[in-house]
């Protein structure tokens, strides 16, 4: 396990590394002129000249990257450099904030929605798969299965603003006022609100998440559940539906966790058009707005946030299928 | 001699065609999709009845005083947008853009994604290694905000794109689909690799470029054509959501994610929804369609599913 471990780790940094230079690369060559695309719009010639000479703009282009990666000299008090302790992403002009600071108050609410989203549809989608594989081509599994098809098939921001259409401006112009159209609320300040502000994003992401999990859960059952082990524990007299839900489902759940964590990853990383049709503050609308700016130094952090999510997440994945393997289980013992 | 054998079962019907023509998903996705090419052919000849081109604006016939766009009407079959344009031959042309782009973007990405792949796990070793890292770092990259960065890119000095936006967003979707194909590929090579009949053309001593024309690749290409089925869809749904952003296909040319832009920032679809309606339902529809089609191919050729 331990070696699996550090194999993994040093892919991952190498993984990490080369997403950081790319992305400096492309953005240093993307955003033409970035100084004054940093500026405010009335900012004199002075002002752009000083954030050219902060940002190391004048100097070639490995200075600038040395700069970012090491400490580099610090940008209206905050410091620069990835390898300084804390890890600095560098200084937004345009937002007059540490990139590193921006991420980490945009975090909550990404996190909230994309965990909050992950829960209802790996529920949903358990329950659902469940229930069609039970009796393959039964009204259940058809009605399910027709289910499936349209989350699969409607985009997110289609569902966003079909969502946003009937239970927001619909029922408010009836007078229910159920769901707010957009805006977050901490989980700390008020968690009714905060769950009441999330709900509509949650169904949106999570409508198109099911599509795919609830077919992926009804394949691994109908694969399980012709199994010996199964039949052993019919055999045995436990009710049928613990062994479904029990025996049956732990054993279909490992390409569940396999995707679950990639797509978790996708919507943590920025679930951008959730994002922008809710009005949520997160790191997805930070990472888009900042790109459409010219805010280069967020635009790397905000990637750099996303890839690292997602090799986290990857990780994660390996990790949690490696101990739940009872093969390879067994094998470790032996070591 | 021959009517002492019990009766065979009844034959399963023999080509492939008709037997994916039987599937009923199969077939509710084939008609589908064969509308949507159908209508998205037509487009010019409905403009040319209609008298509307797609980025013709009507402003004094289509809108009312207050702006808000006609219903759909003699003139306007399905009605107006909220500048005044003609929503049915909007629609039919950014069927063509859906097609256009989602067609050559998953073709793109199968060829690349399979070529790595399968060189990838034929080899192994070093190369392998080196092409495993490759796909994961460009995995890791975020879709959306990476695609701004190469809309940046694609700027010239003058500010006028260098290549066309519809060019850019067939690149930019290939540049991230084939991972997924190559990851397929490369597992299934790696499993081919050693099959008997791999194995025994090594040892008569073919040529790398024959063991991987000849033996891998024809085994590996049903793999592909099917994922190429199911990723075609995702990239139409990916186009819509970078035009939908602004970051796709650019207005005036018309996109069903455009569209839906529009309708969506003016608000006017909770007076007027026919112009939101219209291209989310070619979108849908045609999403629905390849999912159908997909799914239906692969329960024929994969039926333990």
């Amino acid at each position: 396990m331990r070696a699996f471990l550090l194999r993994r780790a040093g892919r991952a940094l190498v993984t990490v590394f080369v997403v950081l230079i790319a992305t400096f690369g492309l953005t240093r060559i993307a955003y033409r002129n970035p100084a004054a695309s940093l500026a405010a719009r009335n900012d004199n010639q002075q002002v752009i000249e000083g954030i050219t000479r902060a940002l190391r703009l004048d100097e070639p282009w490995y200075l600038q990257l040395w700069h970012y990666l090491f400490r580099g000299p610090d940008i209206q008090g905050a410091p620069m450099g990835l390898f300084h302790a804390p890890p600095a992403l560098g200084y937004s002009f345009r937002r007059q904030q540490p990139v590193t600071d921006l991420i980490l108050s945009k975090i909550s609410a990404t996190a909230s929605l994309a965990l909050g989203a992950l829960v209802i549809w790996i529920l949903v989608s358990i329950l659902f798969g469940v229930l069609a594989a039970r009796r393959p081509g039964s009204l259940t599994d058809r009605v399910l299965g027709g289910f499936s098809y349209v989350g699969l098939s409607l985009p997110t921001f289609l569902t966003g603003i079909l969502l946003s259409y009937f239970l927001f401006f619909t029922l408010s112009t009836y007078g229910v006022r159920w769901f707010p159209s957009s805006g977050y609320v901490p989980l700390t300040e008020d968690p009714f609100e905060w769950a009441r502000h999330l709900l509509l994003p949650w169904a949106t992401i999570a409508l198109a998440e099911i599509g795919i999990f609830q077919r992926v859960v009804r394949a691994g059952m109908l694969d399980v559940l012709s199994a010996d082990f199964i039949r052993t524990a019919r055999a045995k007299g436990i009710p049928e539906w613990r062994v479904h839900f029990d025996h049956a489902l732990s054993a279909a759940l490992n390409p569940l966790i396999t995707l679950g964590g990639l797509e978790l990853a996708v919507v943590f990383g920025g679930a951008i058009v959730t994002e922008r049709i809710f009005g949520i503050d997160g790191v997805g609308r930070l990472a888009i707005d900042s790109a459409l700016t010219g805010d280069y130094p967020v635009v790397i952090g905000t990637t750099l946030f996303a890839s690292i999510v997602f090799i986290l997440a990857n990780f994660a994945v390996d990790v949690v299928t490696r101990l739940r393997d009872p093969n390879l289980r067994a094998a470790e013992a032996l070591v | 001699m021959s009517d002492a054998l019990p009766a065979a079962p009844e034959a399963p019907p023999r080509t492939l065609a008709s037997r994916i023509s039987r599937e009923r998903s199969a077939r509710f996705g084939l008609i589908t999709i064969a509308t949507v090419v159908l209508l998205a052919g037509a487009a010019p000849i409905v403009a040319a009845i209609t008298g509307h081109g797609p980025t013709d604006q009507y402003p004094a016939e289509a809108l009312s005083e207050a702006g808000v766009p006609v219903g759909p009407n003699g003139d306007f079959w399905l009605g107006a947008d909220g500048n005044g344009r003609d929503v049915l031959v909007r629609a039919l042309y950014g069927a063509r853009v859906s097609l256009l782009v989602g067609i050559p973007a998953t073709t793109i990405a199968a060829v690349l994604g399979t070529a790595i792949g399968v060189v990838s796990g034929y080899f192994g070793g070093a190369l392998d290694r080196v092409l495993s890292q490759v796909t994961d770092i460009v995995l890791s990259f975020p879709f959306v905000v990476t695609a701004l960065s190469l809309v940046a890119l694609n700027l010239g000095a003058d500010g006028s794109p260098r290549i066309s936006p519809v060019l850019l967003v067939i690149v930019v979707i290939a540049l991230f689909a084939w991972t997924y194909v190559a990851r397929l590929t490369r597992g299934l090579t790696l499993e081919l690799r050693h099959r008997p009949f791999v194995e025994a053309a090594i040892t008569l001593g073919a040529s790398h470029r024959r063991i991987i024309l000849r033996e891998i690749l024809p085994s590996v290409a049903p793999a592909v054509i099917i994922y190429w089925a199911v990723q075609l869809p995702t990239n139409i749904v990916a186009e819509a959501t970078l035009s939908f952003l602004g970051i796709g296909v650019q207005a005036p040319t018309p996109s069903w994610g455009n569209m839906i832009a529009d309708a969506q920032s003016t608000s006017l679809y909770q007076v007027q929804p026919w112009f939101l309606v219209v291209p989310a339902v070619g979108l849908f529809l045609t999403v629905l369609g390849f999912n159908a089609l997909s799914s239906g191919v692969r329960n024929v050729l994969d039926p333990a599913r």
